[in-house]
């Protein structure tokens, strides 16, 4: 039997962002159907309305020609459209088996009989009765696919789901998918790793900023025409500023930096070398996860390595602490606003007083200078258009927008010569986002240095002079933003390299 | 079929006075389960608690030995506080007291023949600087071999008892004893001043005031303070500050330990005036509940401090008037850091009911 899922003029709007714009597409059962993007591309939030998730603004949704609703992930089931999410929902103490029935209206053995009729169907092999904790995380996604098989889907969608396997095991998922394919269930498949659209799919649909912006067969695509597609073609369109480093001298010096993480969910960094000069924005692209994290622990000094490898202004710095970088006119701003860069449940001044060196004197022979905190706090509040002028109010009561400007506030007002920041605009609006921009852009004109770690493309080539891509630990070489086009940046994103 | 569905989502704010007002909550509850308690034993509830809570305090002699309980808890706690405050769970302080107390206890024998002013303070200081080693154990193997501070410094509890026991048995016996678990008794130089002739109050009370002001200070108006609130919070953030961690945590153990061994040696030359198997009725422990019931605010502390210090003297009167065992004071304590936890957790979450029919799950 024939499949016809058919989204129409889907909408979706979060407050500052369009996340899903008039987005229509078509899809046919026996066909495998790419949805590529970067983060933040709107695929992650037109999937979560086809699993009833969530609700779109406007638009409909229309499986076999008839429109259906999708109030709910129980709606989206009983319309038979399984997901199988990047994040597992299982419980790891329970059996596989128990893991299947708790989602199953049918009894014990008429499930056990259909489990093994799948298992062998698909030559999944799974011992149905040990707990979910004791399997590899390629098994706990065949369970969260027989879960979604139970239900004999029509369609099933799956998100970024070889983000947490092996090579072998991503093998052996493709197997599967286009077994599936091929039994009729339509397949949608989210990713942003071009390789795998090309050697798995036969149609991409590419999403940016919450657009469709081209829809095609694969057959008819190469890595660098995807590339271009998912990065945007017109970027070089945007103005950026005049640079005036060229002859200035080397502030930062990264050589030979190698990290290597005993959290197997961390990334190791390998053989890292990156130089700065004076007035200098270097830009590290990069689809998140890929290391930007270690990198920027690295550089605020969270994570010590060899004092070597770090040089700033000819000192070795690689062994000190972020107080003692910050002695040395350094400055930090975490990826993480909430729970990192401030503390919500910390005053306005007390957030201010976490950016303290010797020098800055907040606190004189142990004690806390409370005045000398305050009045620096209310500089800031005023310097950096912060909608308060109120230093003691807490500042869980900030927008996302007004403590990003504290925050930025905060480290930039001392005047450092390196400001390392990493994804400094992520979930902000328009108008915060290009005071940030602005801020930015008015350090490197007044000679001093920045580091802009972020997932934000059209961000980093407003902002750089010179951009690197980072990907699974290892930074590709660094690149004047002039010559740097959407498809080299793509081609690097997705795991492909150049020249 | 229908089914009952409990949901429960985050408060997204908690006001300053509703947090202070849940231990008063939690002490009510405290007081309605007691009573509860006391109606299935087949007393009378309104009779009962009076014998429990109202008796035991309605003479100076009472308010007096209140205070007497008081002292050592609430000093305890506020050391207790330092640790909890920056996420360090020392539930040792038992041990450290005792080892305070023996160490205390040890020079007050060496001092036994002599008298002069400058006795006294080497005995506390001794005290204070034991409780405050044998906290460091478990400090250090936290920081630098990555253990669990809450089971070793909750190990080394029955550690220092069965040395307290060992040497009280054996080294340290009273030679004229007759072969009692105990030492000899210290010499009046080595003995806490009574404030009040006839009450057993004792100059360990100031140790305690000026220890909770001192706490006062540095946790609200230092440095280290500002570290200690900020690693509470958010070790991320104290990570990103460049705050020292395992300094840190080594100085609120050392805090922490000192305070308790300040309360062992109070004790041994206070009330008790020798070492014996049990110089203290669980103090250590009853000092994490009166930490918390104080919000770990050295003000709060104070007042709970002398809440929990009245379940032990009810527990007394109610042995002597109701024929229970004194370990009713024990359900108390128990009963308050049930209710409070209880209530905290309402304070932060609110609980939403949802039905729904079976097929829809």
């Amino acid at each position: 039997m024939n499949t016809k899922l058919k989204v129409s003029e889907i909408s979706k709007i979060y407050p500052g962002c369009v996340a899903n714009d008039k987005v229509s597409l078509e899809f046919g059962s026996g066909r495998i159907y790419a949805l590529l993007g970067e983060n933040g591309a709107g695929k992650s939030t037109l999937v979560k309305i086809l699993s009833g998730v969530v609700k779109p603004d406007e638009g409909q949704v229309f499986l076999n020609n008839e429109i259906i609703k999708l109030n709910s992930p129980l709606e989206a089931k009983k319309n038979n459209i399984g997901m199988v999410f990047q994040h597992f929902n299982l419980f790891e103490t329970l059996s596989v088996f128990e893991n299947l029935s708790i989602d199953s209206d049918k009894n014990d053995e008429d499930l056990r009989v259909l489990v093994n009729d799948i298992l062998k169907k698909y030559n999944f092999k799974i011992d149905l009765d040990i707990p979910v904790l004791n399997l590899s995380a390629g098994q706990k996604q065949k369970v969260e696919i027989i879960r979604c098989l139970i239900r004999n889907p029509k369609v099933l969608i799956m998100d970024e789901p070889t983000s947490v396997l092996t090579e072998q095991e991503t093998d052996d998922l493709f197997i599967s998918l286009k077994q599936f394919s091929k039994d009729g269930i339509l397949i949608i498949y989210i990713t942003h790793k071009l390789k795998e659209v090309l050697s798995l799919c036969d149609e991409v649909a590419v999403m940016r900023k919450g657009k469709v912006v081209s829809v095609s067969n694969t057959i008819d695509e190469k890595i660098e025409s995807l590339a271009n597609k998912m990065v945007g073609e017109n970027l070089n369109t945007i103005k950026k500023k005049i640079n005036n480093f060229k002859n200035s001298e080397e502030i930062l010096k990264i050589s030979n930096l190698n990290f290597k993480s005993d959290d197997p969910y961390e990334t190791n960094l390998n053989n890292l070398n990156l130089s700065l000069k004076k007035g200098e924005c270097l830009g590290i692209a990069g689809i998140s996860g890929n290391g930007q994290n270690e990198l920027f622990q690295i550089l605020s000094g969270e994570i010590i390595t060899e004092g070597t490898s770090i040089m700033f202004r000819n000192k070795e710095i690689g062994k000190l602490n972020p107080r003692e970088r910050r002695e040395y006119l350094m400055a930090f701003s975490p990826e993480d606003r909430i729970s990192q860069a401030a503390v919500p449940e910390l005053k306005i001044y007390e957030n201010v007083a976490l950016n303290n060196f010797k020098s800055s004197n907040f606190f004189e022979k142990g004690l806390v200078n409370e005045k000398k905190i305050k009045e620096h706090a209310k500089k800031i509040l005023s310097n950096f258009a912060v909608n308060t002028d109120n230093v003691e109010l807490k500042s869980q009561f900030l927008s996302g927008g007004n403590l990003q400007k504290l925050i930025i506030g905060r480290e930039l007002i001392t005047s450092p010569e390196l400001l390392v920041c990493f994804n400094p605009t992520w979930g902000l609006d328009v108008g915060a986002i290009n005071y940030i921009h602005e801020t930015l852009i008015q350090i490197n004109e007044q000679g001093k240095s920045s580091i802009l770690i972020s997932t934000d493309n059209d961000e980093l080539l407003k902002l750089s002079d010179h951009i690197c891509v980072i990907y699974k630990g290892k930074l590709s070489k660094i690149m004047n933003a002039d010559t740097v086009t959407a498809e080299k940046l793509g081609i690097l994103m997705g795991g492909g390299s150049i020249d | 079929m229908e089914v009952q569905l409990i949901k429960i989502e985050k408060r997204n704010d908690v006001s300053r006075s509703i947090y202070f007002l849940t231990p008063v909550l939690a002490i009510f509850l405290t007081l309605f389960g007691g009573g509860i308690i006391f109606y299935i034993l087949g007393f009378n509830p309104i009779e009962a608690l009076k014998f429990f809570f109202i008796t035991p305090i309605s003479d100076l002699y009472g308010l007096s030995e209140l205070l007497v309980k008081a002292t050592p808890l609430c000093l305890i706690a506020i050391g207790l506080s330092f640790c909890f405050k920056s996420n360090n769970w020392n539930i040792g302080a038992e041990g450290q007291l005792i080892f305070g107390g023996i160490v205390g206890g040890g020079v007050a024998l060496l001092f036994y023949d002599h008298n002069g002013f400058y006795v006294l303070p080497i005995i506390i200081l001794s005290g204070a600087i034991g409780g405050m080693l044998f906290a460091m154990i478990p400090a250090i193997l936290k920081t630098y071999f990555n253990t669990n501070e809450i089971l070793v410094s909750l190990m080394l509890v029955y550690v220092a008892k069965l040395l307290l026991d060992y040497l009280v048995v054996g080294p340290w016996s009273n030679p004229e004893g007759f072969n009692f678990p105990e030492t000899r008794q210290f010499s009046e130089s080595a003995r806490m001043p009574i404030l009040f002739d006839g009450l057993r109050i004792h100059a360990g009370i100031f140790i305690t005031l000026i220890t909770v002001f001192l706490s006062w200070l540095i946790l609200y108006k230092t440095y280290l303070g500002f570290q200690i609130k900020v690693s509470g919070l958010s070790l991320k953030t104290a990570k990103y500050a460049g705050f020292k961690g395992k300094t840190m945590i080594i100085i609120v153990f050392m805090i922490s330990g000192a305070c308790a061994g300040l309360a062992g040696v109070g004790e041994i030359t206070g009330p008790i005036g020798q070492l014996h198997r049990n110089i203290s009725p669980d103090y250590g422990f009853t000092a994490i509940i009166v930490a918390f019931l104080g919000r770990l605010n050295p003000v709060g502390i104070i007042f709970a401090s002398l809440i929990v210090a009245l379940t032990y003297l009810g527990a007394e009167t109610a042995q002597i008037f109701l024929q229970v065992p004194k370990y009713t004071g024990q359900v108390f304590q128990g009963m308050i850091l049930f209710f409070l936890l209880g209530s905290d957790y309402l304070l932060f979450f609110k609980i939403k009911f949802l039905s729904l029919k079976k097929n829809e799950l």
